[in-house]
């Protein structure tokens, strides 16, 4: 067995006269950026420094990238001329595990993918499950999942809220936005156990059924949710400074929405009224009263204002399922042992962040044979190659932080 | 290991420092005390034949020892009440609702290892926040404190403020050029735009005030505000007084423009590879940063060291004692009052509480009695001594501008460095030009010379 | 359940479907072989009566006998999400067009199948691992790996029992791997 490589080195032999290689050696220090030979047309592209270019590496460890992910920026002065941006720091094989266990446990899988809006990366596994197995899920559960996930989903943003203005300088929407969040994180706990992975979606229904301490608290906040989001949002809405940073940023048009893929809000800011609840609905949605708020500009402005609107809403939505919320089972008899028919299923729900999807290959035996995770945030990431460059550094981390990417979905 | 080696290493921390520094203090005692006598009277001689030598000594060390409360009391200011707008607690296990907290802070400072990067290059690595805090604290020399406080009085006073904060920007590119590393370049390269950009709107706008006042002795301006709070200036050039806090809070480096230090986007800028006391001195040089800006709008447009009302001379309590013709009263005065009055305020409270043990209730008494002279002599110092009022009131103007701008670092998030050039260049210069043109046009119409 | 889709997919597509259309609760399925699948996804995108304008998911599948790539689409003239299976892959060298010319971002996706199973996109250009570091040597999601491999060749391979091998010892790929025929 010949000698391990050192670590971090590719295999490939580098020649020792190429003038990138010999700058290296001569500054006498580790100049980490590019991976030499380049491996594909793009990085070739991407690795070539023009003049008065430089690299610079918002590593995995930095303030404000949303987790542990690595942009290698490509600077002229301050203007990023291009990005890089160096995945898989947070990658855990979810696929993988999925396969490997049966389909109650791999719910519980789910739940880090997005760890902020984890109800919403279990619910599609669960619906395809549903699909796979053809279990008609009770309304009360139904009318369940729906609150909690629009919880969720409040959550999800109000912390948007707070990291958009904590990348743009602000220090106290931040602490804000966790106020609101923590408040939904002890309601969801009192009626999940959990409090940020709640693990509550099951196949057929949902763990449990709705307590009288989840009751009084949600209660309790519904009471002050309109003036409290109101009292959060106003600090930035009218901040000349916060607003003026972020009109005309980053902006998308439709063509390029679908072009790079683009779901949920971040679509919806430009300009395309596209909701899944509504596209394509599923659970109880068809019963429910709501509007999907759209905005033309496509800027950061109009994906924060989304987010928004998103979360009053959310707070219509679950006020009518408290009002209309019908008795019966929270979950359907499923055998522990399931063992679906051979066959495919996918299946999609609207997320905070868009499209959560989740592509089941069965094959007759308890354990799913593929387990496909389709995630908003991984592909939202790849329309900061589109948007970011042409704009300061300062920009940049403003744009990416107004598509609201969460690590642990992107890496999976 | 030999026995001392031995129980040195047995020490805490507390006891190595102690050790170390009381035979060193009590070697110098010592040996100060022996040049006192030895050669005590040519050294008076000298000296007294050399006041400016001593005014020297007395100022420099003066304004270097207040530089760093002072500093040390914004830093707390900053996280308490930051954090009380962000409605959680801040600081509070240190000390008394953690006002103690940076005194540990500096004592942690200390401790760390001192490094340099490698490719740092390593004598303008070490100068550079030595230059940052050094031109921080020489602007503390001019701030006239109270009527016969200051460090000196140059008659460009002003000129001599606006040239020392030039050399900050110096030290921030020396920090970030030496760093050897990109995020400090970036960051030592914006604020070196950022204050020269500002400079130019800092010194226009207080050139209205300088034909008004027609002295650039920061001492004269103060003294030219006495009387009634409508004789500050900010209500003569109130133009001129909102520019010029707009660019001090840019030469600060304070939110909204504290860009250099941007930690969501550039880390630390240009104090991204210092650590221990050297990022101590960038710390400590932008909160005493922030005491001058404060001193200086307060000295400027708001009065300096004068009351809001005329001070009338007639409630100055002049006690003319003669403490010769007290004699032995005197003395059992001072033996006797002291005791009588602490078990007098320690009484009620151990009558009253039934718990509480004898030596509690002198303690507290003790405490009281304290308080109690501190409030009648600082009282009478205050009502009477003009100078004494004048530092309470500096201090009391510049803290609340201190807050103003803690205020706005908790609220306000920062502005794009394009934006910042676009504003000064373009809003604020031709603002404070048109200020200096109106005024000028004033003066000429109104009291021609 | 989307009878009018299927009737347009089979009088548009018939000669290239290898299987017949497929639909079962919301989702409708199609099968062509990999070399059909740029013209197939252009004409769904741009034409007319189709407009399947939104890629919802690329995912690579590996059934054991063959490598598949399955695309999601979504459109507004139909009620249904439409499944394109691009099948019979090879398990040696899996290799199929691109949709990137259409749509951008399906770069990451399609790199993610790479970096998981091996399937080569011609077309990508920027097809490289994006999950695991740019020296490993295995394809994680395929049937046939067995998760010490790249450990075994590490420095510190058989110190810790991670890193020993758990397979059989007389363990085939090629028998012990799960199948499917999906």
């Amino acid at each position: 067995m010949t000698a391990a490589p050192p670590h971090g080195h590719l295999h490939q032999e580098v020649p020792s006269d190429d003038p990138r290689v010999q700058l290296d050696e001569a500054a006498g220090v580790f100049e980490p950026v590019p991976p030499y030979p380049p491996r594909t047309e793009r990085e070739a592209e991407f690795y070539t420094l023009g003049d008065g270019e430089m690299f610079i590496n918002m590593g995995p460890q930095h303030p404000s990238t949303h987790g542990v992910l690595r942009i290698v920026l490509k600077l002229d002065g301050e203007n990023v001329v291009d990005l890089d941006p160096v995945l898989g720091y947070l990658h855990r094989g979810v696929e993988k595990l999925c396969e490997n266990s049966d389909y109650h446990h791999s719910i519980a899988y789910l739940d880090p993918l997005e760890y902020i809006a984890s109800l919403f990366c279990e619910w599609p596994g669960v619906l395809a499950f549903e699909k796979l197995l053809d279990v008609q899920v009770p309304r009360r559960a139904e009318y369940i999942r729906v609150l909690a996930t629009e919880l969720n989903r409040i959550l999800s943003h109000s912390m948007f809220i707070g990291w958009m203005a904590l990348d743009l300088g602000g220090l106290t929407p931040i602490l804000y936005g966790l106020i609101e969040r923590d408040e939904i994180a002890e309601m969801l706990g009192a009626l999940t156990g959990q409090r940020l992975l709640y693990n509550y979606l099951r196949i057929g229904g949902v763990n449990g059924d709705l307590n009288h301490e989840f009751m009084s608290r949600l209660g309790d906040w519904m009471s002050r949710a309109t003036t409290q989001i109101e009292a959060n949002t106003t600090l930035l809405n009218e901040n000349e400074i916060f607003v003026r940073r972020m009109r005309g940023l980053g902006t998308m048009d439709k063509e390029t929405a679908f072009r790079m893929a683009m779901t949920g809000p971040n679509l919806r800011a430009s300009g395309v009224p596209l909701d899944f609840r509504r596209a394509h609905p599923y659970s109880v949605f068809p019963e429910l009263e709501f509007d999907i708020p759209t905005r033309e500009e496509g800027d950061c402005l109009a994906r924060y204002l989304v987010r928004i609107d998103e979360i009053k809403q959310s707070l219509r939505i679950i006020d009518q399922v408290i009002h209309n919320m019908p008795d019966g089972p929270v979950i359907a008899k499923l055998p522990r042992l399931l063992r679906p028919r051979p066959g495919r299923a996918y299946a999609a729900v609207e997320g905070p962040r868009g499209q959560y999807a989740a592509y089941v290959i069965s094959d007759g035996t308890d354990q799913p044979f593929r387990m496909r995770i389709h995630d908003p945030s991984f592909v939202h990431l790849q329309a900061v190659g589109v948007l970011m460059p042409g704009h300061l550094i300062a920009d940049a981390m403003a744009v990416m932080a107004s598509l609201d990417p969460i690590m642990g979905g992107v890496d999976k | 290991m030999t026995a001392v080696a031995r129980s040195w290493s047995r020490l805490t921390l507390a006891g190595k420092i102690l050790f170390t520094v009381v035979p060193i203090l009590l070697v110098l005692t010592a040996g100060l005390l022996l040049v006192i006598v030895l050669a005590g009277k040519p050294i008076v001689d000298f000296l007294a034949a050399n006041m400016w030598l001593v005014r020297f000594v007395v100022a420099a060390t003066a304004v270097l020892l207040m530089s760093v409360p002072s500093a040390f009391l914004i830093i707390y200011m900053e996280m308490k009440v930051i954090a009380l707008m962000n409605l959680r607690i801040g600081p509070d296990r240190v000390g008394p609702f953690g006002s103690l907290l940076s005194v540990v802070h500096g004592l942690k400072v200390l401790m760390k290892e001192d490094f340099s990067p490698t490719g740092a290059d390593r004598l303008v690595f070490t100068l550079a926040p030595v230059v940052v805090y050094m031109s921080a604290v020489m602007s503390l020399l001019v701030l006239p404190f109270a009527p016969r406080i200051f460090g000196a009085d140059f008659n460009i006073g002003l000129l001599y403020l606006f040239a020392i904060g030039g050399l900050t920007v110096v030290g921030l590119l020396m920090g970030g050029w030496s760093s050897f590393n990109k995020y400090s370049l970036l960051g030592g390269l914006r604020s070196a735009a950022q204050v020269i950009s500002y400079e130019i709107p800092l010194t226009l706008s207080v050139v209205g005030l300088l034909i008004l006042a027609g002295t650039m002795s920061l001492n004269q301006l103060s003294i030219n505000q006495s009387g009634w709070f409508t004789n500050w200036y900010v209500f003569q050039q109130p133009l001129g007084a909102l520019i010029f806090f707009i660019a001090a809070t840019a030469e600060a480096n304070r939110t909204p423009f504290d860009l250099t230090e941007a930690d969501s986007e550039i880390v630390a800028g240009f104090a991204t590879e210092y650590s221990g006391m050297r990022f101590g001195f960038f710390f400590f040089a932008e909160y005493v940063n922030v005491f001058v800006v404060s001193g200086l709008i307060v000295t400027l447009f708001f009065g300096g060291w004068n009351a809001p009302f005329a001070w009338p001379e007639a409630w100055a309590i002049h006690l003319n004692l003669d403490p010769g013709s007290l004699g032995m009263g005197l003395l059992f005065g001072l033996l006797l009052i002291p005791p009588i009055l602490i078990l007098a305020l320690a009484a009620p409270f151990y009558v009253g509480r039934s718990s509480l043990p004898w030596w509690q209730a002198l303690i507290i008494g003790f405490v009281l009695f304290n308080l109690l002279v501190i409030v009648l002599i600082g009282g009478w110092a205050f009502i009477s001594l003009d100078w004494v009022a004048g530092l309470l009131w500096f201090l009391l103007k510049s803290y609340v501008f201190v807050f103003i701008f803690v205020w706005m670092r908790g609220t306000l998030p920062r502005v794009r460095i394009d934006q910042l050039m676009g504003f000064a260049w373009k809003w604020l210069l031709p603002a404070s030009l048109l200020n200096l043109f109106v005024t000028a046009l004033a003066v000429i119409v109104i009291s021609p010379r | 359940m989307d009878a009018a889709l299927k009737r347009r997919l089979e009088a548009r597509f018939g000669d290239r479907l290898t299987a017949p259309v497929y639909q079962r609760h919301d989702e409708t399925e199609i099968r062509i072989g990999p070399g059909d699948v740029p013209d197939v996804c252009r004409t769904l995108h741009d034409d007319a009566d189709f407009r399947f304008i939104l890629l919802a998911d690329v995912a690579g599948v590996d059934t054991g006998t063959v490598m598949q790539v399955v695309y999601h689409l979504w459109g507004d003239t139909s009620s249904d999400w439409l499944r394109i299976v691009a099948d019979g892959l090879s398990r040696e060298d899996p290799r199929v067009p691109s949709v990137t010319f259409l749509w951008q971002g399906a770069e990451w996706m399609e790199r993610e199948a790479y970096d998981m199973f091996g399937i080569t996109f011609e077309g990508n250009r920027d097809l490289r691992r994006i999950y695991m570091p740019p020296d490993y040597q295995s394809f994680p999601l395929r049937k046939d790996f067995f998760l010490p491999d790249d450990a075994a060749r590490s420095p510190g391979a058989g110190v810790r029992h991670m890193e020993q091998s758990h397979a059989p010892r007389n363990a085939r790929p090629g028998e012990t791997m799960r199948k499917v025929r999906a």
